[in-house]
């Protein structure tokens, strides 16, 4: 059987160069579509590195998600396979409070998500259906700091994942408003993850990057992402609410690293155009 | 439809059952029992010395959870004496639990030492002092040798600090550096303040790490070394450091691996020990014990957690004069 970390490394690598053709194909002239959202919630987090007991608080974020067709312009006679492929990118920073459940110690986090997938989407009843489909690289940053320890007052971790993602969309309209409901999901395929050993003190986090490098996938790291929101498009503007639920469990040597994350998402949405040599 | 809103909800299930998986994680409790084998169990996993300490750490368990047992539920003052006695047996400086009311000592690594430090007598020396960092540092003997007091490698100070402390010693024949009754603190400032004396880069010890819950489950011996390059000025004429039972952990370290520098002489009573870093955890019930977790040697892979013995032995007998200076004075006039 091959060596997993092979396996990984080759994988990490076609996705990059899959994302680097799509990139380029990305054209100009096509609507842009961005969602800016402020979330918060509600957090449990278990990181037995630091402890083994779990810890719950609350997180605010902002965040900011993006897509757009990579073809939309007809005229040039490029509708072909790309018609129905999209691509879509997210940043997410979040930062929170954690109480032991002793009520007795607290941690502090802030965690930066950023990512960037393609996907195609199906089409029904008139285009107010739309479910779809495709491959998602995401990269992750979290630190987390506890005030009781000693030698290790800190916790780091950095994921680089490949996911699947999906969705389904569904328009319909109101009197005087229009709505589309929107369900989205991605979880882990395969990736990489830098976690510290239990064993190292923060003097060593960052000395030994070989041994604290680890191939991740199905056999030890379960991202789920989810997000239910409802897009409400008034004469003047549109707004998205909605809720999303992170789940992040992955192991390590005698080790468990868990996020349960539910927040509430309130968006603005707007859509542009890059036009390049265009006069105005 | 009917289909798609049933494939929403299977996979919104899905994500929640995932959600349920926290077999990892401790139960919060403040039960007397959980709390002493948890505690028993950190030890027995975490803690570095379990073999070296010659403890029967198995009886130990069966000891003090049969106490426990008999303590009442809510009794959190009673839970940590008992808990404090059980890390006792370890006789280690680095073994504490810390709770929001007390921390438990162990003092009897140094009980038996002579003290070998008097602040009243230090001040014979170190008078008109200034202060560079976490420095405190004078001349002594009509001015012909540097002191330096460092009271806590948690002080932390920089390459300017020693360069201005230099400066003021230029004229010296030599220099004192005391770390009697220094307790330890941030190890990377050990290494700092030993490479002013260090010409080259050399290796001055190793560590092990403890990798695995069995007693003896160790990383390979780890070699550490003194960067020479951390600090650049140089001191090229002789130093004596002074040390005593209270010198530990960071300490205990530093004086370690002065051993190895280029024209340096230890003086004093054999030094505390307390080799092994410290980690710490939490217990059910939210309290922190902190452990050794990585053993540390010298360059000759013999373990420093029982302390480093001096070159040169003195104890402190004079109420007029601080013996231990008096000797390492001599010492650097008499090179």
């Amino acid at each position: 059987m091959p060596d997993r970390s092979y396996i990984c490394r080759y994988a990490s690598l076609l996705a990059l160069l899959f994302w680097a053709v799509m990139s380029v194909t990305a054209g100009e002239g096509v609507e842009h579509t961005n969602v800016l959202k402020v979330k918060g919630g509600w957090n449990y987090q278990l990181d037995t590195y630091l402890s083994p007991l779990a810890y719950h608080g609350w997180q605010i974020g902002i965040g900011n998600e993006w897509w757009q067709p990579f073809r939309q312009d007809t005229r040039l006679g490029r509708t072909g396979c790309l018609a129905n492929w999209a691509h879509v990118g997210r940043l997410d920073i979040h930062g929170g409070r954690n109480i032991s459940s002793a009520k007795n110690n607290l941690t502090y986090g802030l965690e930066i998500n950023g990512g960037w997938g393609a996907f195609y989407a199906w089409r029904w009843l008139d285009n107010r259906l739309k479910v779809f489909l495709g491959p998602y690289m995401e990269g992750g940053f979290t630190v987390r700091s506890i005030a009781v320890n000693v030698n290790k007052p800190m916790s780091l971790d950095i994921a680089m994942d490949v996911m699947a993602m999906s969705g389904i969309s569904w328009s319909f309209y109101g009197k005087k408003t229009s709505y589309r409901l929107n369900y989205q999901i991605r979880t882990n395929l395969i990736g990489m993850d830098f976690l510290p050993d239990y064993w190292q003190s923060y003097y060593e986090l960052t000395q030994s990057v070989s041994g604290t490098l680890r191939c991740s996938g199905h056999w030890n790291h379960h991202t789920v992402k989810h997000e239910l929101s409802l897009d409400l498009q008034f004469p003047h503007s549109t707004w998205r609410v909605g809720a999303e639920h992170v789940y992040v469990n992955y192991g390590a040597e005698h080790q468990r690293f868990i996020r349960n994350q539910v927040n509430l998402v309130i968006g603005c949405i707007w859509k542009y155009k890059i036009r390049a040599n265009e006069r105005l | 439809m009917k289909r798609i809103r049933h494939n929403i909800l299977l996979l919104v299930c899905m994500a929640a059952l995932a959600a349920c998986h926290t077999k990892d994680e401790m139960a919060y409790s403040t039960d007397p029992v959980e709390n002493v084998e948890a505690l028993w169990s950190i030890i027995d996993t975490k803690y570095c010395y379990v073999e070296s300490k010659g403890v029967d750490w198995n009886a130990v368990r069966e000891t003090y959870v049969a106490k426990a047992s008999r303590l009442q539920k809510n009794d959190l003052i009673a839970l940590f004496d008992l808990c404090a006695e059980m890390l006792d047996t370890l006789k280690d400086g680095h073994v504490n639990l810390y709770t929001p009311f007390d921390v438990s000592r162990c003092s009897s690594w140094y009980d038996t030492y002579p003290a070998n430090y008097d602040a009243q007598l230090q001040k014979l020396y170190l008078r008109d002092y200034r202060t560079a960092g976490g420095l405190y540092y004078c001349t002594v003997a009509n001015d012909s040798i540097g002191y330096i007091y460092y009271s806590s490698f948690s002080s932390s100070f920089t390459g300017t600090n020693i360069a201005w402390v230099f400066r003021a010693f230029k004229d010296c024949k030599g220099l004192i550096i005391d770390v009697r009754n220094n307790g330890g603190g941030d190890l990377t400032n050990a290494y700092k303040l030993a490479a002013p004396f260090f010409s080259e880069d050399r290796i001055v010890g190793y560590w092990q790490h403890k990798t695995g819950p069995g007693h003896n489950d160790f990383s390979p011996m780890e070699p550490q070394q003194v960067d020479a390059s951390a600090i650049a000025s140089k001191w090229k004429r002789p130093v004596v450091v002074l040390c005593n039972r209270r010198s530990y952990s960071a300490t205990n370290s530093f004086v370690s691996l002065m051993r190895y520098a280029d024209d340096a002489t230890i003086v004093g009573g054999v030094s505390g020990g307390g080799g092994g870093m410290p980690l710490s955890y939490e217990m059910p019930c939210g309290w922190t014990v902190r452990f050794s977790s990585v053993r540390m040697y010298d360059r000759e892979k013999k373990d420093i957690e029982q302390g480093i013995t001096p070159d040169v032995t003195v104890t402190m007998t004079s109420t007029d004069k601080d013996d231990i200076i008096e000797k390492a004075i001599d010492l650097i006039l008499n090179r």
